[in-house]
């Protein structure tokens, strides 16, 4: 068992995602870094997506019986009872903090994370707080190598569209040739980018439209948002184009105030 | 005519579908098309997703026969939503329609109305139907809050939020005894079902 100390910044508790749902509204959740929460459960002895606590600012857990607890440094410990351990606030957005066993929350709707805005999953569906105590799971022992840590540093790549109708050749050129900045409004639900302001056709009437984890939306203000794992199942944005699965990860950690541009 | 599928990234895939198009059994025939993960269809478009390395085949197919069949695999439910028509929004929406705040109320109550897409949020159906007098643009300045089981109109859609949520949507009353989204059973509220709205109370 483990109680939340200090906290600074949102935590929740979040796996591997419930994909399959998106047709009741029900994005696919999942990990913003996906490779650092494979990292942190690997040094736990945990499959990948097992439950971990993702948070995107500091965080001190207490031990209130024995427990072996991994971050995305790679490294596992041991907790004795009262033994504290303090995550700290590093280059990434967000950061994991995984237990041997997993964290026991139940399985809702096809998964353990939280989902926010439906209030569900994680613990009692909400951020974490000061005081909360969460159990170890019971899951079996897995041995995998930890996996490299995250790069934040190289160009994202993307496959362009699926609305490029809606864009003129200067403005796909803007995108691709620009460097963007993580603004401070990013979340879950989606990351948002500012420096270029890109030029879209207006079109009121253009139907709400299937949207995908990944899928770059650029709204009137012109400032794009990339979709994350929390993201409504529709929008009426186009999408100028959209990261390839595996660079997500790349995206979603670098911190507020970092770069990116995109490539094809 | 082959259908024309448009990569949505390396995941997914999206087509265009044609006006009119039985959206719910366009779902039901990709949903069972092997390796698709999830499919969400919207009254212009179905998207399929899918692991990068593991692209399902036949789906423009799957999408044509589901087109030319018309109906879909699984049969529609009826349902019945009590409302309490006190919303914050009736009265102004009376004015922009011309009406008087009651017969706002009749008009809506008397639609019955389809489930044209699900999306947004778990368990938000945007409902096709609407009397065409009930037809007035989103709030300009939308509303940081909405509460779960707020009913609201706009544009051609009339819906109910789930869950809090922030919206642009005009507000005429409340949902009573209905559940939009279960977490045993999904959303109540499916592709192609049928809803009809009575005033609470009578």
């Amino acid at each position: 068992m483990i109680e939340i100390g200090a906290i600074t910044g949102l935590a929740t508790v979040q796996d591997g995602g419930r994909p399959g749902h998106m047709h009741d509204g029900v994005p696919p959740g999942g990990p913003l870094v996906p490779e650092l929460l494979g990292r942190a459960n690997a040094a736990a002895r945990n499959a990948p997506g097992e439950a971990a606590i993702e948070a995107f600012g500091g965080l001190t857990l207490v031990a209130r019986a024995p427990v072996v607890l991994a971050s995305d440094d790679g490294e596992a410990r041991v907790l004795a009872i009262g033994e504290a351990y303090a995550l700290r606030r590093e280059e990434t957005a967000v950061r994991y903090v995984a237990v041997r066993g997993g964290i026991a929350v139940p399985v809702v709707f096809g998964g353990r994370g939280t989902l926010l805005v439906a209030a569900f999953g994680g613990h009692e569906g909400r951020p974490l707080r000061r005081g909360d105590v969460l159990r170890a799971g019971d899951a079996p022992p897995e041995h995998r190598p930890p996996g490299l840590p995250v790069d934040t540093a190289p160009a994202v790549p993307v496959v362009l569209g699926p609305d490029l109708d809606r864009f003129d050749a200067e403005t796909i050129d803007a995108f691709l040739a620009s460097t963007f900045t993580i603004d401070a409004r990013s979340d879950r639900v989606g990351t948002r980018l500012s420096g270029t302001r890109l030029v879209c056709a207006p079109d009121p009437g253009a139907p709400s439209a299937p949207m995908v984890r990944g899928a770059i939306q650029v709204p009137p203000s012109g400032e794009p948002i990339v979709l994350g794992p929390d993201h409504p199942t529709t929008g009426g944005y186009p999408v100028i184009a959209t990261v390839v699965r595996r660079h997500l990860g790349s995206l979603a950690a670098r911190p507020i105030g970092a770069t990116v541009r995109f490539v094809t | 005519m082959s259908l024309l599928l448009r990569p949505f990234g390396d995941g997914a895939l999206r087509a265009h579908l044609p006006e009119g198009a039985n959206a719910r059994a366009v779902l039901d025939a990709l949903r069972a098309v092997p390796r698709v993960v999830d499919a969400i269809v919207t009254e212009r478009h179905a998207v399929v997703s899918f692991e990068p390395e593991a692209r399902p085949d036949g789906l423009a197919e799957a999408i044509e026969r589901a087109l030319s069949a018309g109906s879909a695999a699984s049969a529609p439910r009826d349902h019945i939503v009590r409302v309490r028509y006190e919303g914050e929004d009736l009265d102004e929406l009376a004015i922009r329609a011309g009406l008087a705040p009651a017969d706002v109320i009749s008009l809506h109550a008397e639609g019955t109305y389809v489930v044209a897409l699900v999306g947004f949020l778990p368990g938000f159906g945007y409902l096709r139907g609407l009397d065409p007098r009930l037809v007035v643009p989103r709030r300009a300045n939308p509303r940081p809050r909405i509460l779960p089981l707020s009913v609201a109109v706009a544009g051609p859609y009339t819906g109910i939020y789930p869950f809090a949520s922030p919206g642009g949507w005009n507000l005429i009353g409340t949902a009573v005894g209905f559940s939009p989204f279960d977490v045993r059973s999904g959303a109540a509220l499916a592709l192609g079902d049928r809803v009809r709205f009575v005033r609470d109370g009578s």
